[in-house]
């Protein structure tokens, strides 16, 4: 069995592979208990076999997403009734994910297709914020006012972007089959073919994984910067994730082109992204009981203080990459 | 070039033209807040309809600008006189002048009464009671936030408690200390509405781009006029409307029924439309001037006078605008003028030592408005004007909306000045009362208090009036109010009174939502009792039951789910 | 005998010439007329370039209130081509007999007020210091239109026992300032945003400028010494019995 680790020496073509050196460094400087559960967490990383796991957490980032669409279609009123459809799908999206944390058969059918129509939503919601942004006084040719003012640009895509987690999950394997007889029998019998599928299956989908953190990174760092352009950058450290987002993009591209980048950068970039979102949530927090009436008004603070999701989002994207860092890279 | 109704909306065309000589169901006097619902009811229930606008028929993109002096051709600018021992400013504090009427500069507070606005009399022994209860009237309000819609909070706590279809808006600066200063002294407040101002885009009208140019007319087409809401949907289903033809007479048949109205023209040329019944809708000063400037033979004291009320009763609301420095920067001229408010002291006090209560609620003053309120507020002239108006952006402003109760001796008059049509013009007397003043002093010092709680620096004040009310009330009896609770003369009966001069009391609720709720109610007992309005004189009073049917379009399946 | 007063800039002397008094140097609303649409830009070109001749008052007349508007609505500090016109926005408004929908009843017209009034000030000038109003000192002129803003003219005057001296005051001042502050280089004097649509605003809260916007510069500003017109802090405002607003705002 391929566990990557091999292929990671220092000297080896001096490329320094993480989950190697993080596996050497768990069973070294832990205790025992710890530094066995960090190796088979990483060990399921490698094999593609966290499909419980991914699964839960699609379910999780959906009741977020839905939450947020849901408070900011409130904000816009539900004036269109196609408003409802990501709120219904991302309650659908919850759901699967949970249904795929305790069955197989769910995982791979209905969170797979829930995925699809969810992704699908996302990009007509993309073509609905752009149509309502020209539908502004002055549509397109005032695109900063009205970008700022107008529908989200980039949130339908971004909603549309987490759907498509729940879509790789539905293709991995599950805990329980890492290292289990039938599956290396049939890997034995079948080897993997070169598709995208095996890939996914087994865990080789670095790139891709990075491919999506490049537009995760995308999508929430230009909704930060808009967002911290309309309030006028009043605190430094609005602009740290609008600084971070290229950085994080570019080692994102690079994670692609290098396996060394998707080792090294990446990681350290995503982790800074993942710590700025976090901070983020306790500013935005904090903005919102700053606001006038406080948590006296909690809900229309929540509506019109700091999005409260927002730095979970960028905190996410952080969070992608570094798990894209773990997994093995596609064969091709 | 077609029509435009904001960057949008397009007028339908062409619009219907009735024969100079062809008799319609009904002639409409004056389409503003209650004029521009009913006529589109009335012609979505098939009936043939004319109505009569003094003012012109704007076209949002060419006539109206994004400027204070020059939008001074919104408001009713011809002579009326005023006085008593506290004269009302009129003009653009109160009257509009053109297809959408007052709606079209209204700031669009969009709040409901309370049910104890519905039993004054009762309830404080002061004013009077109407002929209908809150809940009458309900179904109606329901139904306009709907059609209008009004942004708001999901959860209005005041009167009646409900939610709004369209979500609140976000809070500007001035929102943000009456938030603050209520906050601190523990008074609820709520943000971002009730307003007739969109929150979201609404078919052909976009999304509020919070420019503060409410009372200008919104170009945007966001905050909601009859002439971008209702108007359309009129014009599509048959109605006609005449702009610029100032009615100066109803012309009264010998069997002591109405049947139409005499007009002038923008050339000053004198027409009669014919119709089978007459509605006035001319608001609280213009309908009492056209009924009395209609007296008769019979009607010797103006027409449907027999009660000897009419013109009397007029109310305003106090309208106290008190100003706050501030060290930090405001700018007030951001956001809707209105956006937060609290109806903490609404309902009667016993403690305060008078009736009824007030509302405190955001205003947003541009520069001129700002500066005249700063020449009554501190004197300010001079190099003492400049150096005020330098801190324009220090500056918040909030106003209290307070109750004034209807008082005989306030009232519409002829004058003996003519107007350029040889019509009198109106005569407007106003006097406080001492419920009226106590209530004014508590207000305003309850509203500076806020104002020093959000943390002012200095805080002034100047005292001055809002809205118009009354004059042509409403009640059961006939011998004490003009109109029944249909809006139908109690003297004549195919001539209706329908806009904001039927109301017995005012309560301390911006009046623009319960005059459209009022019309949408009269349209449907009107289409619901059919020919015999035109032919008997039996009074039907059982309710007519809502309509839901007669909306203009995009008022289903929008807005934000109630839950109240 | 000074025509004019200066206001003073508390770390650099007298403030005169400028092109453009207040906290925010540099902001210029008309520069942003492209993101207005053409209806409001005709009208906001039109008050800057078009300024309608006289016609309403006589050559006199207008000196005359030319001076009472000099000290009512001073300009001193501006230079000549960045004055602002107020006389001629006034005279065209009582030519066209363009009023504001009523009349208070213990007043006579727009028009036979502002004839009543002047001829009031300039009898108050003659008898109190033997001169025209013109030209008497600046200092002079204030104590005359001090005297009608307290409602206490000195000397007295007939005019005043049939017209009602505030709101004589409360009309002057109101086509004064409705005359400056609707010009766009008073926006740019005290920072408003001016015409907004098709383009809106984005930062609604906590006083934040737009992006075409200035932020405030603020420096210690005091009118001239001994000007009559400086605001007294703590002075409590005038309570002119029934002297209403005329702004709708609720």
């Amino acid at each position: 069995m391929d566990t990557g680790g091999r292929l990671g020496r220092w000297g080896d073509g001096m490329t320094f592979v993480l989950t190697t050196e993080l596996e050497r460094g768990a069973n070294r400087n832990l205790p025992a208990p710890l530094s066995e559960a960090a190796t088979s967490i990483l060990k399921h990383l490698r094999e593609g076999c966290f499909q419980r796991s991914l699964c839960l957490i699609v379910s999780v980032t959906s009741v977020a997403s839905g939450l947020e669409v849901g408070y900011e279609h409130y904000k816009g009123s539900y004036s269109n009734l196609v408003m409802y459809t990501p709120v219904i799908l991302s309650g659908a999206l919850a759901g699967a994910g949970l249904l795929g944390v305790f069955s197989e058969v769910a995982a791979r059918t209905v969170l797979r297709w829930v995925s699809v129509v969810t992704l699908a939503d996302g990009i007509v919601g993309f073509w609905f914020h752009v149509r309502g942004v020209a539908r502004k006084p002055g549509g397109w040719s005032l695109p900063t006012t009205n970008i700022v003012m107008g529908p989200p640009i980039f949130a339908p895509l971004l909603f549309g972007t987490s759907a498509y987690l729940g879509l790789m999950a539905s293709y991995l394997r599950r805990e329980e089959d890492l290292g289990r007889f039938t599956e290396r029998l049939g890997n034995l019998i079948a080897p993997e073919n070169p598709g995208w599928r095996d890939d996914l299956r087994h865990g080789r989908f670095q790139k891709h994984l990075s491919a999506l953190t490049v537009l995760w990174a995308f999508f929430s760092g230009f909704e930060a910067l808009y967002s911290h352009y309309k309030t006028n950058f009043r605190y430094k450290a609005q602009w740290t994730p609008v600084l971070l987002t290229p950085i994080l993009m570019a080692v994102g591209v690079g994670a692609i082109k290098s396996r060394r980048i998707a080792n090294t950068a990446l990681p350290a970039v995503s982790a800074l992204a993942l710590a700025d979102g976090a901070l983020g949530f306790y500013y935005h927090a904090r903005g919102i009981a700053r606001r006038p009436g406080g948590m006296k008004k909690p809900l229309y603070n929540t509506l019109y203080g700091p999005p409260i999701f927002a730095p979970l989002l960028f905190a996410a994207c952080g969070f992608l990459g570094l798990m894209a860092s773990l997994l093995r890279r596609e064969k091709r | 070039m077609p029509h435009r109704l904001g960057p949008m909306q397009i007028l339908p065309s062409p619009m219907k033209k009735f024969a100079a000589d062809e008799c319609v169901d009904y002639c409409i006097v004056g389409v503003g807040s209650a004029g521009g619902v009913l006529i589109q009811r009335l012609a979505r229930a098939g009936l043939r309809v004319v109505g009569l606008e003094a003012g012109p028929f704007w076209d949002t993109e060419k006539d109206w600008v994004s400027d204070e002096k020059g939008s001074h051709e919104l408001y009713w600018n011809d002579l009326r006189i005023t006085g008593g021992t506290h004269p009302l400013a009129l003009g653009a504090n109160n009257s509009g002048k053109g297809v959408g009427g007052g709606s079209v500069h209204w700031a669009a507070f969009a709040p409901r009464f309370h049910p104890s606005d519905f039993r004054v009399y009762t309830e404080d022994g002061v004013g009077a009671d109407w002929p209908i209860s809150y809940w009458d009237l309900k179904p109606y309000y329901e139904l306009l936030e709907r059609e209008i819609p009004v942004a708001g909070p999901a959860w209005f706590p005041w009167g009646d408690p409900h939610g709004h279809p369209y979500g609140p808006h976000p809070l500007g600066g001035v929102g943000d200390v009456l938030v603050r200063g209520c906050t601190k002294l523990g008074i609820r407040s709520v943000a971002g509405g009730p307003v007739a101002i969109l929150s979201a885009s609404h078919g052909d009208r976009p999304h509020c781009i919070y420019r503060g140019f409410c009372l200008q007319g919104c170009k945007v087409g966001a905050k909601a006029s009859t002439l971008i809401t209702h108007v359309p949907d009129a014009i599509t289903h048959g109605a006609e409307i005449r702009a610029h033809s100032m009615a100066s007479r109803i012309s009264l048949r010998e069997d002591g029924r109405v049947d139409g109205v005499v007009y002038f023209d923008r050339e000053g040329k004198e027409h009669f439309q014919r119709a089978r019944a007459v509605i006035v809708s001319g608001y609280a000063i213009e309908t009492p001037r056209l009924l009395l400037n209609s007296a008769c033979p019979g009607h010797r004291h103006g027409l449907a006078n027999s009660s000897g009320t009419l013109g009397k009763y007029l109310m305003a609301q106090a309208g106290n605008v008190v100003a706050g420095r501030f060290e930090e920067l405001i700018r007030l001229y951001k956001a809707p003028p209105a956006h937060a408010l609290s109806e903490e002291f609404y309902e009667t006090d016993p403690r305060r030592g008078f009736a009824r209560g007030f509302a405190v609620q955001t205003v947003g003053p541009l520069p001129v408005a700002f500066a005249k309120q700063m020449t009554a507020a501190m004197g300010a002239w001079g190099w003492g004007m400049r150096r005020v108006m330098m801190d324009y952006n220090h500056w918040a402003t909030l106003g209290v909306l307070g109750e004034i109760l209807p008082w005989e001796d306030n009232r519409v008059e002829l004058a003996d000045e003519k107007d350029q049509h040889g019509l009198p013009v109106a005569k407007v007397t106003f006097n406080l009362h001492d419920n009226d003043k106590k209530l004014i002093e508590f207000g305003k010092n309850k509203v500076m208090e806020i104002m020093w709680a959000a943390g002012a620096k200095q805080v002034v004040q100047e005292s001055r009036f809002a809205h118009l009310v009354g004059a042509v009330r409403m009640g059961s009896d006939p011998s004490m109010s003009v109109v029944d609770k249909f809006g139908r003369t109690h003297d004549i009966p195919n001539l209706f009174v329908c806009d904001g001069s039927i109301l017995p009391t005012q309560g301390s609720a911006n009046p623009g939502l319960t005059i459209q709720a009022l019309a949408a109610r009269t349209a449907d007992y009107l289409i619901q009792q059919g020919d015999a309005t035109f032919f008997s004189n039996r009074r039907d009073l059982t309710e007519p039951g809502i309509r839901y049917d007669l909306s203009p379009p995009y008022t289903r399946f929008k807005g934000n789910p109630r839950i109240a | 005998m000074t025509r004019k007063s200066f206001p003073s800039h508390a770390t650099g002397g007298e403030l005169r010439d400028l092109e453009q008094p207040g906290y925010y140097g540099g902001f210029s609303t008309v520069s942003q007329k492209k993101s207005w649409e053409q209806a409001t830009r005709n009208v906001v070109t039109d008050r800057i370039e078009k300024v309608p001749p006289i016609r309403f008052f006589s050559q006199d007349d207008a000196a005359l209130l030319g001076a009472v508007i000099d000290r009512v609505m001073p300009q001193d500090d501006r230079s000549v081509e960045r004055m602002i016109p107020i006389l001629p926005v006034l005279d065209e408004r009582l030519f066209k007999n363009s009023i504001s929908g009523f009349r208070y009843e213990d007043m006579p017209s727009d028009q036979e007020a502002y004839q009543l009034g002047l001829k009031a000030i300039e009898e108050m000038a003659r008898e109190r210091f033997r001169e025209p109003f013109v030209n008497l000192t600046v200092h002079r002129q204030e104590l005359i239109l001090k005297s009608i803003h307290d409602g206490q003219p000195d000397p007295a005057n007939a005019v005043w026992e049939k017209m009602p001296i505030h709101r004589f005051w409360a009309m002057l001042m109101e086509d004064c300032v409705t005359a400056y502050y609707s010009h766009p280089w008073a926006w740019d004097e005290i920072g408003f945003g001016g015409p907004a649509y098709p383009r809106g605003y984005m930062r609604l809260e906590n006083g934040l400028p737009e992006p075409w916007e200035k932020d405030e510069q603020r420096y210690e500003w005091n009118a001239p010494v001994d000007s009559l017109s400086q605001l007294e802090e703590q002075d409590a405002p005038p309570e002119h019995q029934s002297l209403h607003g005329h702004g709708g705002s609720h």
